[in-house]
């Protein structure tokens, strides 16, 4: 995937897939568009409830633009995160309050998960979220 | 016999389904889906008070169950159950609040599901009794030492037969015999156990044995409690209404004097007659030769995995079930679950309701492939193929 992939172009590239291992695959490599939140920065501020993983999350907003760092103990829920950073490139707070997690399921990505997983998306969307609106 | 579980014909993205996650649940045979369907189909009714025929059958049939899993089991007492933690609930409140004091000890294990630990702790609150709680040691075996030790005042041993994490089978002849020298009662969680082993619950000699229909080819949502006869007498009633009582009053009631006693409304009619005929397809199965194989291809298994790299939990010896729990060294259990599956292969993933055995593990989780009678050498060899495969291409 190029490295400024839009979300509009990601949620084509998935749907042009149908063999379930290797849309896994793609999430696997999304996991690389994450700026990495490192784990000696994990606490109990930054977790994703409901999540099965280890899953952590801290938003800034730096020049009206949103920025998420986020790191995993599983490569599919850091790909997922790749998938909201993808998703929050480039845009202000209040255009990223305008989004909604249906770009995940437009993807097909959640089908591609377990009911845990795909609910620990939506918490880690909902998470970030609350994060933007707080600090605007 | 493959073909007489519809399940099996099946594909899972796009690939033939390869079921490995037996400790959990086991697929239907056909028979079962049938005699449940015929059951609902023909013969509805509830049981044991209307004398018209459909109540009839209903009763014939919920009651066949019970007369089956007493011969199978040679069992004085079965009472039949919502499944293993319903059973192990019973035990709890029927039995301990009967007959535990302030002070009195119960033994557990480390080793335990947490269905045969969370009772004992919310009753531990309610009646001040004191938990003791026996190690598994490095080689995956309970601290024997230190389970005779913990037996001085226990007034009730609760010990898992087999492992559904490790697949270890624990030394429950020795363990009954010692409780017994101390004068405590056993409850033995055969959950595991039932479906890969005869058992001859009298001649074991524990007092309390739970399991549930679901892995051994029957139904969700019903099991057993086998009971001696005088730890039977010493059960109060635990849950009160229809079915349990002889007569009932405005000044007060009185209680059946046999199982129903302990079994409280409508039953599980449908679940029963669907137990009953997974039971009687068992007769067919040689338990023996099944379990040996099984166990080969455990153990063929564990060293493939063992091969690629993985930390395997368990031992494999001669009485153990063929439950293959497995870590790899960086992948995450769950991805790789996830990458399994999209190859058709359901295994378990996570601390499998074993919470105190993995943290004695210091692990969080485990892979988990366990295996039953469908389960065949070919799909074993290709789960190591795929596996390798996976490995390669994500790790």
């Amino acid at each position: 995937m190029s490295e400024m992939i839009t979300l509009t172009e990601l949620i084509e590239e998935f749907q042009d897939v149908d063999d379930k291992m290797e849309r896994l695959e793609m999430v696997f490599e999304l996991s690389e568009e994450v700026d990495f939140l490192e784990t000696e920065h994990w606490n109990e501020l930054t977790r994703v409830r409901g999540c099965q993983s280890e899953a952590h999350v801290v938003v800034s907003i730096e020049n009206d633009l949103v920025k998420l760092k986020a790191g995993a103990d599983s490569k599919l829920v850091q790909g997922l995160m790749g998938i909201l950073t993808i998703a929050l490139r480039g845009i202000s707070p209040s255009e990223a309050l305008e989004l909604t997690p249906d770009f995940a399921s437009e993807m097909g990505v959640l089908n591609s998960l377990s009911p845990s997983r795909s609910n620990g998306f939506r918490n880690m969307f909902d998470k970030v979220m609350n994060e933007i609106q707080n600090k605007m | 016999m493959r073909e007489q579980f519809p399940i099996l014909q099946r594909e899972v993205n796009g690939y033939p389904l390869v079921y490995f996650d037996n400790a959990a649940t086991t697929q239907k045979p056909q028979v079962v889906i049938d005699a449940m369907n015929d059951y609902y189909t023909n013969s509805n009714a509830n049981v044991h008070r209307a004398v018209h025929t459909l109540a009839g059958e209903a009763t014939d049939g919920y009651e066949a169950c019970r007369t089956t899993l007493k011969d199978r089991f040679n069992a004085p007492k079965v009472i039949i159950t919502g499944g293993t933690t319903e059973a192990i609930n019973l035990v709890a409140h029927a039995w301990g609040k009967a007959n535990l004091s302030p002070g009195d000890a119960v033994v557990l294990t480390e080793m335990e599901h947490h269905s045969d630990i969370v009772p004992w702790q919310m009753l531990a609150k309610e009646l001040d009794i004191e938990l003791r709680y026996v190690p598994v040691q490095q080689d995956f075996t309970l601290d024997m030492e230190i389970f005779e030790a913990s037996l001085d005042g226990a007034k009730l041993v609760c010990v898992v037969h087999i492992s559904n994490v490790l697949g270890v089978c624990n030394p429950v002849d020795k363990i009954i015999s010692l409780a017994k020298q101390n004068g405590a009662r056993v409850l033995l969680d055969a959950a595991q156990s039932v479906p890969h082993q005869s058992i001859d619950f009298q001649k074991m000699g524990a007092d309390f044995m739970a399991f549930s229909a679901h892995k051994m080819c029957g139904p969700t949502g019903i099991g057993a409690l086998l009971v001696s006869d005088d730890a039977f007498e010493q059960m109060q009633p635990f849950m009160g209404g229809g079915d349990m009582i002889e007569t009932v009053s405005i000044h007060g009631s009185t209680y059946q004097t046999n199982e129903h006693k302990f079994e409280a409304g409508t039953p599980k009619i449908a679940e029963a007659i669907g137990w009953n005929a997974a039971l009687e397809w068992m007769e067919q199965i040689d338990l023996d030769s099944e379990h040996s194989r099984l166990l080969e291809l455990a153990r063929w298994l564990s060293q493939q995995l063992r091969d690629m790299g993985m930390t395997v939990y368990g031992r494999h010896d001669d009485d153990d079930a063929a439950v293959v729990s497995f870590l790899h060294p960086t992948m995450n259990s769950e991805d790789l679950a996830h990458l399994l599956d999209a190859r058709g292969f359901a295994v378990r993933t996570g601390h499998h309701c074993a919470q105190p055995l993995l943290e004695r593990l210091k692990i969080t989780g485990t892979v988990r492939a366990s295996l039953y009678f469908y389960n065949s050498k070919e799909e074993v060899e290709n789960f190591v193929k795929q596996l390798s495969d996976i490995l390669e291409r994500f790790s």
